[in-house]
Order: structure tokens, then sequence, then C-alpha cells
């Protein structure tokens, strides 16, 4: 076989063969190596390297067509985002993300991990004691800022108590 | 210990010593870890940043949970010292932006590291020449259990520890390896690893981490599943597709030796000698030359020369390193002046 020139640059031999279709149309594409990285179409190969972060937000917008209006607006009490912040951005704001909008979580993890049960490593000791100390310390702290007359302070201390009697309760079931 | 001290000493990942260190860099293993009570990073306020820092590192460096550890506050420190943090793999690109209150506790054997208020509150990661992911396993295992002690970890008995990013969620666990790849590259075979790796839920990323550029001939080949495994799983699984690609590595030195041997002894000394009398020389042109130059080592090609000096020039060609040797700050022309000479120095002048 011949080699075939760059349908791009009509210049370089094309190294890349890509067959396109759309709808009942077939066309093949044949370009080097330089039009094809322009054309992003160099995936993994070459130089180019995987792009965890691409790859993870088009599973989360893959995702993201098949949810509700409901679980868009879902907010999260504590860190006060909600679902449609978490799926432009990929990041969660506190832990209890994970169980506010676990309808729409879930199935993300299924496609990033395959399964949503974690086998591994446990957090040492009994979740209830390393809960307990912590606690006491948001206690004492709330105490505190409540008499210096701190209240957004007391106020954010009082959620993150909130959000760890949650996380124990949810330890415990 | 002083920050700019590191640039003296060999640094763990580039000591090149270890299992298959001809090929195989470095192993590491680094674990994501929240702290229970307080909101992920991006939803921390500045006090609580400032807390967390404080807590954590306080933890960290009391006792003998890490020996000889330090902790360095990354607000406070000057631009080239966060550089040089980057270009030793002791903390990574995104940490560098010293927006928030974070900051970094290091082993002084650089074995260890951990990075406060990255995109999680804690990246615990345990760094071994060559590879070694068993081992890295066992320190890095030994500091998290010890923290665990004394920190409350956000964690749920589903969904294990629980990250930022649900791509970390479960053991937050990312083993990696860093392979010396030239002359896979030279014989154009490259991309079949990726397509082997890939398939098997592995990824392939450059020098500096995700989204980095592959230079060098450097790879870095890591999990991307974290959750429903366990962490000796995903250890073992990363390990698995290692020897193939070595032996295929090796396999392709040997036909460049036995086959090609005038052209790779000509790339070798031709590297070589740009190196030693080369007054211009960029950091990108330079790893490139180390690369073959490394190869030629390995290859018996270059007798007499220490693998040690070759690794140690990688890293002391970059830009903070440079110019911490110099001991002075330089505009990249100068600095492209200043590492030609510097090489000259290091390799002797031709």
């Amino acid at each position: 076989m011949g080699q075939i020139v760059c349908s791009q640059c009509s210049k370089r031999v094309a190294t890349i063969h890509v067959t396109e279709i759309i709808g009942g149309d077939k066309k093949e594409i044949h370009l080097c190596e330089d039009c094809a990285k322009k054309k992003k179409l160099l995936f993994p190969a070459s130089a180019s390297v995987v792009d965890l972060s691409d790859v993870l937000s088009s599973i989360i917008q893959a995702a993201g067509e098949m949810e509700s209006d409901e679980l868009h607006k879902a907010v999260c009490p504590d860190c006060g985002i909600t679902f449609a912040e978490f799926r432009a951005n990929g990041r969660f704001g506190c832990s209890r993300d994970y169980e506010v909008f676990r309808k729409g979580i879930d199935p993300l993890l299924e496609r990033i991990h395959g399964t949503t049960e974690h086998r591994g490593k446990k957090a040492n000791g009994p979740a209830s004691k390393r809960h307990a100390d912590r606690l006491a310390e948001l206690r004492a702290d709330l105490k505190k800022a409540v008499a210096d007359e701190q209240y957004e302070r007391a106020a954010r201390i009082r959620d993150q108590i909130y959000t760890l009697k949650k996380e124990q309760g949810d330890a415990a079931n | 210990m002083r920050l700019t001290d590191l640039v003296q000493q060999p640094g763990e990942w580039l000591r090149g010593t270890g299992a298959d260190s001809d090929i195989v860099i470095s192993s590491r293993i680094r674990l994501a870890r929240n702290i229970a009570g307080y909101p992920f990073v991006t939803r921390l306020q500045p006090d609580q940043q400032a807390e967390l820092a404080h807590t954590l590192s306080e933890n960290l460096i009391a006792g003998d949970l890490i020996p000889d550890a330090h902790y360095f506050g990354l607000k406070g420190a000057r631009d080239i010292e966060r550089r040089l943090l980057v270009e030793r793999h002791l903390i990574s690109k995104e940490h560098e932006d010293a927006e928030l209150e974070r900051g970094v506790v290091i082993q002084a054997t650089e074995a260890v590291s951990i990075m406060i208020n990255e995109e999680d509150h804690l990246r615990i990661q345990g760094l071994r020449s060559g590879f070694e992911l068993d081992e890295a396993w066992a320190t890095l295992n030994a500091v998290d259990t010890g923290l665990g002690e004394s920190v409350p970890y956000a964690y749920s008995e589903r969904l294990g520890f629980l990250t930022a990013c649900p791509t970390n969620v479960g053991t937050g666990l990312r083993a990696s390896v860093m392979l010396h790849l030239p002359a896979l590259e030279m014989a154009k075979q490259i991309e079949k690893v990726f397509h082997a790796v890939a398939k098997i839920n592995l990824a392939v990323r450059g020098l500096y981490g995700e989204g980095t550029q592959a230079s060098g001939n450097f790879y870095q080949i890591s999990n991307q599943i974290t959750l429903g495994k366990t962490e000796e799983e995903i250890i073992t699984e990363t390990k698995a597709v290692i020897p193939e690609i070595v032996e295929n590595e090796r396999k392709a030195r040997d036909f460049l030796v036995t086959r090609n041997r005038q052209q790779i002894e000509d790339r070798v000394w031709r590297a070589y000698g740009m190196l030693r009398s080369a007054r211009i020389i960029s950091s990108g042109e330079t790893i490139a030359l180390l690369s073959h130059l490394r190869l030629g080592v390995h290859l018996g090609v270059l007798p007499g020369l220490d693998i040690g000096a070759v690794n140690q020039l990688f890293v002391r060609t970059l830009p903070a390193h440079l110019q911490i040797l110099e001991g002075r700050e330089l505009e990249p022309q100068t600095r492209d002046v200043a590492r030609a000479a510097y090489i000259r120095k290091c390799l002797g002048e031709i």
C-alpha cells in the first residue's frame, strides 16, 4: 500500500486513520501526527498523557444528563453546595455531601469504580471514640465563641457538631 | 533543617537504588485523608485552614510517628522554595499555589511527605527509589494508622475514607511507579504499552503528575480505582503490569545494542558531547539529553560515568534547584547559561 498524504495539511504522511460514522454516512479521514494533535485526536497515544480530570468531567457530565431537576437543586445543609455546583467542578464541599447527594453520587461511583462498597482499611478504633473526642473539643470551642460573642464562628461550630453527630449516626447504622 | 538544604542531598526518588532501578525510577504511594467535623479544603474558612494546618502538623511531627520530620508552612515561603518542593516531588503543582494556609511535613530523608490542605486535608505520600511499592506501603500504612489514633478521619463504613473528589474515595490510595522507557520510545513501541495499561484501568502520566507531558521518556503508571478493593489488591494490580513493561524495555534495549549498536552509541555520545560543551541550554533539552545519557550508562556505552551523578543532574538542573545552587535569582536566559556551565562543571568540560 502506498503512503497516504494527510488530508488536512496535504504535506506530511498520514499515520492516523479515523473512520467517522455520522447517521448512515461513513467518512474516512487520514491525518499526520501534527494535524491529529491539533484536532486532539491523539488519545492516549504518543507523547500526550491521559488527563484524569478531563476523563472525570466527561463522566460527571454524562451522568448529569440522567438526573432530575430536584437532585440538581438539592443543597447540603452543612457546606451549602448544591448538586449542580458539584457537577460543575467535580469537588465536594464536605463529607456529608456523599449522603445528601447519594442519589446522584452512587451511580457516579458505580461508573468510576464499578462499586459503592469500601473493602479496604477501616478507620482505626470505634468511630464513636474518635468522634467523642472531637465533639468534646467542638463543644468547648462553641462555649468560648458564644462567651466571646463571636456568633458567626459559633454558628459554624454548631454546624460542625451537627455533621459529626450525623456521621456518628451513619457509622452506627 | 532549611528547605534550601534539600538541594544538597540526593533525594529519595533519584537515588538510583532498589530493584530494577535501571528502568524503575521510583515507587510512590499516597493516601488522601480528611478530618471529621471540618468542611473540605475549598470550603474551609481562613481561621479553620490555619487551625487545621497547626493541629495536623503538630500531630505529625510529635513523637516518633515519622522520625526526623519537619513542618514548612507554604504561605510564608518564597516562590523558589515552593518550586523546589515541586521539583523534588515533595508537593504537587496544585499545592504550590499558596493562596491558602497550607504546608508540608517532610521527613529529612524525603521518604515520607505530607501535604496539608491540598485538595484534601491530608495527602500522605511515601516514596522509594526503585520498584518497591510494598516497602513504600508498609511505611505509609504505619504513619496513617498512627495518625488515625490521634485525629478523627472523615470516614463512612459504606464508602470508606471520604475525599473531596469522588475519584479518590474508599481507600484514598494511589500507587504509582515511575519508569524510564527510552528504548521502547525509540522503537516506537510506547503506544502499545499505553494501550495495554489503559485496558486494565491504570493511568499513564508524565513526570510531574496529572495532566503533565511526558518528558525525558519518563512515565508514571498508577491505579485509577480506589473503591471496592483492599489496599493490597490495588498495589498488587498496579505492580502486576510493571515486570512486563520492564521486560519489554530490556528487550528493546538488547535489540538496540545488538542490531543498532552504532546508532545508539552515536546518540549517547552526541548527547554526552552536547552536555559537556553547550553554552546555553534549556531544562527541556537537558532532560532529553540526560535521558540518552542515562540509557548509555545502563547499556555500558558510557563506562565510568556514575549513574547517581547523572540522576542528580536531572533534578539539580531544574530552575529552582539551579538558582538555589547558584545562590541567586536568575532570569530564564541567564539561567540557561548558568545551567550549561553547571553541567560542564559536573560532567567535565571537553
